[in-house]
């Protein structure tokens, strides 16, 4: 199949030759959770992910970490190899803001590809919300916007999606229903996800009616903040097999990166986003073989509800401007045409970048999801955004081998 | 709102924190003029100013004076401010405007009510002196 992207048949090839699975996954208490500490929560859910895939921590022989927001490190990745005492042939820390989960499955894949490792850990976990300090949130706040030329003007971080999301009202003749539509989606996920931090039933009407927090964004248009922490497992199919990990093995089909801008300031214009999104988008469709029709469940960074209708459209799963009424329609829910984050999401049920979003898209193709479970469910898509709707990375997932 | 902050009470809001290659910038705006940099190899004029071109990476540039006339790009009233100062504060407008030079730059509307500002409203710079060092480059809606 020819194709305009560079190198995407050998991308294949690559996938297709070594079979690059996720083999265990972990997820701890999300929520608050004042008494443990940043590395805590990752030794925890990386001792689940390593349960969950029966292995030893001696299998492991890569490691992949990203930040804490909470205890900010210089060298992350060899910081917890230290402290849960692993002596990894390959480490390296991620740090794309919430383009990060979804590139740790890509960083590991590619490592493993490259003969570096082949039982890589992916991990992540932090006491946000019970650690970090008041000038912590000014600092990370600032960390999101251009220092000197934006900050001075007060810039918050739902302010720069508020920014995204007036643009994207005004050329699309969008609601402000269907912003909420996507937060009320999350929350009838989240209470049949048994960790999630906020189960209790959501309207339209109580997002609308919600504390304006940076217009058009209300409160509940914006994701929570949790402490807690999430573990992934990737390896072969080759190498899963020899170490008798008993779990079914989920495959990547296909990843893709999109760059569109750091600073609001840089972007020309609103396509610029969605060209971003599709560029990560095709790389992993193309890759993977697969288009959006073939996707059965999909995991949408939902830092704020903009990020979802954006996501949606620039991935291709609905024309632009439409993704609103879709949501709208309820056809984001489990059942419906494109159930997306079945966990509940950043918005509902915890905030640990796509980690969950990671995890839940395992546990879905694994048939292991309960009352959440999409039928039938054998190629998941997971889209990580970071900085504001700056940076994007996209994976497919599949139940059976890349053939 | 008002078009200069010069009261007795401290400026405890964020302030920009100058690098060798934006101090020109600041100075400007110091006299209340607004300066964009271009490039002098291709004719880029871009925005925030770098040391060099972001198109053709030619250290080669120039500042050239703004005419100041600018279209609001997209806005966000904020009801919550960055940092404890902003703490008490009524809501204000955070906005990208866009040049006549064709830049964008992040800024205040100020100087008319925030429900008031629409995308596409013709607004004009307006110097605040927030501190005796600082001065922030702001918009008002165009009076003619």
């Amino acid at each position: 199949m020819a194709s305009s992207i560079p190198r995407v048949e050998e991308a294949r090839e690559i996938l297709k030759k070594h079979k690059i699975v996720i083999a265990g996954i972990g997820e701890t208490e999300q929520g608050k959770i004042p008494n443990k500490s940043s590395f805590q929560f990752l030794s925890e859910a990386s001792k689940l992910a390593i349960e969950d895939a029966g292995i030893k921590k001696e299998d492991v022989d890569g490691l992949v970490t990203a930040f804490s927001l909470v205890e900010q490190t210089f060298m992350h990745c060899t910081t917890f190899a230290d402290y849960f005492g692993l002596r990894p042939r390959y480490f390296s820390s991620v740090a794309i803001g919430g383009a990060t989960a979804v590139w740790m499955v890509a960083e590991a894949a590619m490592a493993i590809a490259s003969g570096q490792a082949d039982v890589v850990l992916c991990v992540r976990g932090d006491n946000t919300l019970s650690g970090i300090s008041s000038s912590g949130m000014v600092a990370l706040i600032r960390e999101m916007c251009h220092t000197e030329f934006e900050f001075p003007y007060g810039l918050t971080t739902p302010g720069g999606y508020a920014l995204a999301a007036q643009r994207y009202l005004y050329e699309y003749n969008a609601r402000q229903e269907h912003l909420a539509a996507v937060a009320v989606t999350m929350r009838k996920h989240a209470a049949l996800k048994p960790n999630a931090m906020h189960k209790e039933p959501l309207t339209i009407e109580d997002v609308i009616n919600s504390r304006v927090i940076a217009a058009p964004l209300h409160k509940y248009d914006c994701s929570i903040i949790s402490d807690g922490g999430a573990a992934f497992i990737v390896t072969t199919e080759e190498k899963a097999k020899s170490l008798g990990i008993q779990k079914p093995l989920v495959y990547l089909w296909g990843m893709g990166e999109g760059y569109s801008h750091q600073y609001l300031t840089s972007l020309k214009n609103l396509d610029q986003i969605y060209n971003a999104i599709e560029t990560s988008g095709q790389r992993a469709f193309k890759t993977a073989g697969v288009g959006p029709k073939d996707i059965d469940v999909a995991f949408l960074y939902d830092c704020f509800t903009i990020t979802v209708l954006l996501e949606l459209e620039g991935l291709g799963f609905v024309p632009k401007g439409e993704a609103g009424p879709f949501a709208l329609e309820g056809r984001l829910e489990i059942g419906k045409d494109l159930p997306v984050n079945t966990h509940g999401g950043l918005l509902s049920q915890a905030h640990l970048g796509a980690m969950h979003h990671v995890v839940e898209a395992t546990a879905q193709l694994r048939g292991e999801a309960g009352p959440r479970q999409v039928k039938d469910a054998e190629v998941a898509l997971v889209h990580g955004n970071g900085g504001i709707v700056s940076a994007h990375s996209t994976i497919i997932l599949g139940k059976q081998p890349l053939s | 709102m008002s078009e200069t902050t010069k009261e007795n009470r401290k400026y405890e809001k964020p302030l920009p924190e100058f690098r060798p290659e934006t101090k020109p910038y600041w100075e400007a705006c110091k006299r209340h003029e607004l300066v964009l940099p271009r490039c002098k190899a291709c004719g880029n004029v871009f925005f925030y100013p770098r040391a060099l071109c972001p198109n053709c990476m030619s250290q080669d540039l120039e500042w050239i004076k703004a005419s100041g006339k600018a279209k609001v790009w997209t806005f966000s009233i904020h009801h919550m401010g960055p940092t404890p100062a902003y703490k008490g504060e009524p809501p204000y407008v955070v906005a990208i405007v866009e040049t006549q030079e064709g830049v964008k730059m992040m800024t205040n509307i100020v100087n008319c009510k925030p429900e008031d500002v629409r995308i596409g409203m013709d607004v004009e710079v307006v110097f605040d002196d927030v501190t005796p060092e600082v001065t922030l480059p702001k918009f008002q809606p165009a009076s003619v």
